[in-house]
């Protein structure tokens, strides 16, 4: 099932006039990993926004093309402690704030939130005082509040940039999972080591406009190594001067060394 | 105590009202020393952070920045020696310019306008920001603002840098700047403290590491010794980066765990295989 279509769609900023994307098409169904690689600056959280109906709704700014999306979005920032609802002294409460104000009966609601703690692993901190978390945990919590919404198109936008290596991994496992209950998931991030057992597609943003897409394969290519955003593995290969195709991952490369 | 280091813990306990944060925390960093500062998510790696640049004093134990005792001195004072960049270094700026946040550190500690000037200049050539330096640090993106951050804390040409994920959000670029402008202040004798997620940013830039588990100090090492050994960092939350797993899979010799260092490595052993 289509979520998410994109077709041609160029944005600006407001007061600007160079677009921060440009002719953008993209399709992303259901129970699919979408993963956005670039540059700083590239458009990947732009087209984050866009996606969420963020933009131009809430950004200003002017889109051209067409937006079509089949199915409720929810958006983790960049900025995760941006998302805090200021209004709960738990955890718990933090988490149902989403989906009290989506105006669903109390026991979904506890449902869902139960569930959203125990995907992300943050039970424990249920009775905690949001304010006294430490950097990972809140990123944790605000990707819980977004779930608990249980939205079928999930963004999200460097998830893991506050996270320990352990809770990045369970995050990227998640991920895989949303995506087997059949929801689509787009997402942004500059650990591109993590993608090649995550991501089915990968979409290479450079200045606003899709540069290449295909399998996380990709990653591994000479223009992305190149460009710095092949995986480390990649990049060592072809920086020792060893031929190509390069491996991918580490595992890849042990196969290959023997 | 005597003081050797920039920086030393010496027993430090800190709680937040019942949550205990920090217990017995005894390390030294010493001038010019890059060092990594490890852990989960909740061990305690922050609250370090805010203990050295005084918005925190310690329960028990001391805090030393040199010669001074961090007890009893506010974070304008420990300014003169400490540079800081938290981890949501958004909530760090505040000026209408790129260039007014950066020179406000100097500024408040009373330099004359040149010298205001020379170190905001330096410290925006370090992160290569000069472009952006007119713009309102609002319209910057989240990675620029980050690089901002500390372009503002180096202007304080700090002895003790101490700085709290710097590279989350960052670009394989952005990482690079970060790298090469906090060598290069290390170099020039500053002791350099630097909580990170991020090993291979770690591996590639600092050479100790110092780990946290659950507010105590668990390991203290050099990072290219730790960070090739799983079966060490699995419990403490910590998964050996990309380089370093590869030089163990392949085992390649002197386990490099710098990108240079291992293609280096790999090509030499690809050559001798061709050859044999």
């Amino acid at each position: 099932m289509r979520i998410l279509a994109l077709e041609e769609v160029t944005f600006w900023y407001p007061a600007t006039a160079t677009p921060a994307l440009e002719s953008v098409s993209l399709e992303v169904g259901s129970g699919e990993v979408v993963a956005l690689v670039g540059r700083g600056g590239a458009g990947a959280s732009t087209l984050l926004l866009i996606a969420a109906g963020l933009a131009p709704r809430v950004t200003g700014g002017r889109l051209a093309g067409s937006v079509t999306r089949g199915a409720r979005a929810g958006i983790v920032l960049p900025t995760p402690w941006t998302q805090l609802s200021g209004m709960a002294f738990t955890v718990w409460d933090e988490v149902a704030f989403g989906p009290a104000n989506l105006g669903w009966p109390e026991h979904e609601i506890t449902r869902h939130v139960d569930r959203a703690l125990e995907r992300l692993e943050i039970t424990p901190l249920a009775s905690r005082d949001p304010v006294t978390l430490s950097g990972g945990e809140l990123q944790r919590v605000i990707v819980a509040g977004i779930l608990a919404m249980d939205p079928d198109l999930v963004l999200l936008d460097e998830p893991t940039a506050e996270l320990d290596p352990e809770g990045a991994r369970a995050v990227w496992r998640l991920v895989r999972s949303l995506a087997g209950e059949g929801k689509a998931v787009i997402l942004a991030t500059s650990d591109v080591d993590a993608l090649p057992g995550v991501a089915d597609r990968i979409i290479w943003l450079d200045q606003g406009s899709v540069r290449a897409l295909g399998e996380p394969s990709l990653l591994a290519e000479d223009a992305m190594c190149e460009a710095g955003l092949g995986t480390t593995v990649a990049g060592l290969w072809r920086a020792a001067g060893l031929g190509a195709p390069y491996p991918l991952t580490v595992v890849d490369a042990a196969q290959r060394w023997r | 105590m005597a003081v050797n280091g920039a920086l030393a813990f010496d027993g430090v306990a800190f709680s937040y009202g019942n949550v205990a944060a920090l217990r017995d925390v005894s390390f030294e960093v010493a001038a010019g020393e890059r060092v990594a500062l490890l852990g989960r998510n909740g061990a305690g790696k922050s609250s370090v952070v805010r203990l050295v640049t005084g918005v925190l004093h310690p329960d028990e134990g001391t805090v030393w920045v040199g010669d001074w005792d961090t007890a009893g001195r506010a974070p304008e004072e420990l300014a003169w020696r400490v540079g800081s960049v938290f981890q949501h270094a958004d909530q760090q700026l505040f000026a209408r310019t790129l260039r007014e946040d950066v020179s406000f550190g100097p500024r408040a500690l009373g330099f004359p306008a040149p010298e205001v000037r020379r170190r905001t200049d330096e410290a925006l050539d370090a992160l290569d920001l000069h472009a952006h330096a007119a713009q309102h640090p609002y319209d910057l993106s989240p990675a620029l603002r980050k690089l901002a951050a500390l372009a503002g804390a180096l202007a304080l040409e700090p002895t003790v840098l101490v700085l709290d994920e710097p590279t989350a959000g960052l670009d394989r670029a952005g990482r690079g700047r970060v790298a090469d402008a906090v060598r290069e202040h290390a170099d020039r004798g500053a002791a350099l403290l630097v909580v990170t997620h991020d090993l291979a940013f770690a591996a590639e830039t600092l050479q100790r590491g110092i780990v946290l588990d659950r507010g105590r100090l668990a390991c203290d090492e050099p990072l290219d010794r730790l960070l090739t050994s799983a079966e060490r960092l699995k419990p403490l939350g910590l998964v050996p980066p990309p380089v370093a797993a590869l030089s163990v899979a392949l085992d390649l010799p002197g386990r490099p765990v710098r990108e240079r260092d291992a293609a280096d490595t790999l090509a030499r052993v690809a050559g001798g295989r061709s050859r044999s």
